[in-house]
């Protein structure tokens, strides 16, 4: 069975390593901040999805936890930087 | 055993070409209110489906702690479904309300119904 995920991240290694370097360039050359913002969002949850699939890569169960905080602090971001363009303070 | 392999491993590839085509869209599209669909397919499609494919391919698996991946992944999967529609919809809320975004759109049915 071990072969079979080995096969599968050789399929899915150059996808998703080509859609963060497309993420990438939208981050930093974006004329916005919400295009910004926007970028680095689709960044996180893409990191924290390839790293669950890491986790069963390396049969290591330390990576999930980061994952779990990804997801949650991409959501923290979108609420603050919106917050902070209507109302110009930082709070929840 | 090997059909849940099998379902897992056709949920990861899905995602992966999801994220593929979701990047190309957020590169090329010219507008922020039309990117939020690609981020939309590159945040669904590409995070949460490979996350669910994920939990059932850390079950087929005999790794140690496989019960502790799947579940943290249903998880991460399930808060992904929540989370991201609403951090896209507050940041069109506040880029609409702001004029931080140039557009020319050609009818614009909020600003006739707010007169």
């Amino acid at each position: 069975m071990s072969f079979g995920v080995v096969m599968l991240m050789r399929i899915i290694l150059p996808l998703y390593v080509t859609a963060f370097i497309l993420y990438t360039v939208r981050a930093i050359k974006g004329p916005t901040i919400p295009d910004i913002i926007l970028a680095v969002d689709c960044m996180s949850f893409d990191i924290a999805a390839f790293m669950a699939i890491l986790a069963v890569y390396f049969k290591s169960v330390y990576l999930i936890s980061g994952a779990i905080t990804l997801a949650l602090w991409a959501y923290l971001l979108d609420i603050y930087i919106a917050n902070h363009l209507t109302k110009k303070e930082v709070g929840a | 055993m090997n059909t849940l392999f099998t379902l897992g491993a056709i949920l990861v590839i899905i995602g992966g070409i999801c994220d593929l085509f979701g990047a190309i869209g957020l590169l090329k599209f010219p507008n922020f209110y039309i990117r939020l669909h690609a981020a939309t397919i590159g945040t669904i499609g590409g995070a949460a489906v490979p996350l669910f494919g994920v939990a059932l391919l850390a079950l087929s698996t005999n790794i140690p702690n496989k019960y502790a991946i799947a579940g943290a992944s249903l998880i991460t999967g399930i808060i992904t479904l929540l989370a991201a529609p609403a951090g896209a919809t507050a940041l069109a809320y506040a880029a609409h309300k702001t004029n931080a975004v140039e557009w020319n759109p050609k009818t614009d049915h909020l600003k006739e119904a707010r007169k």
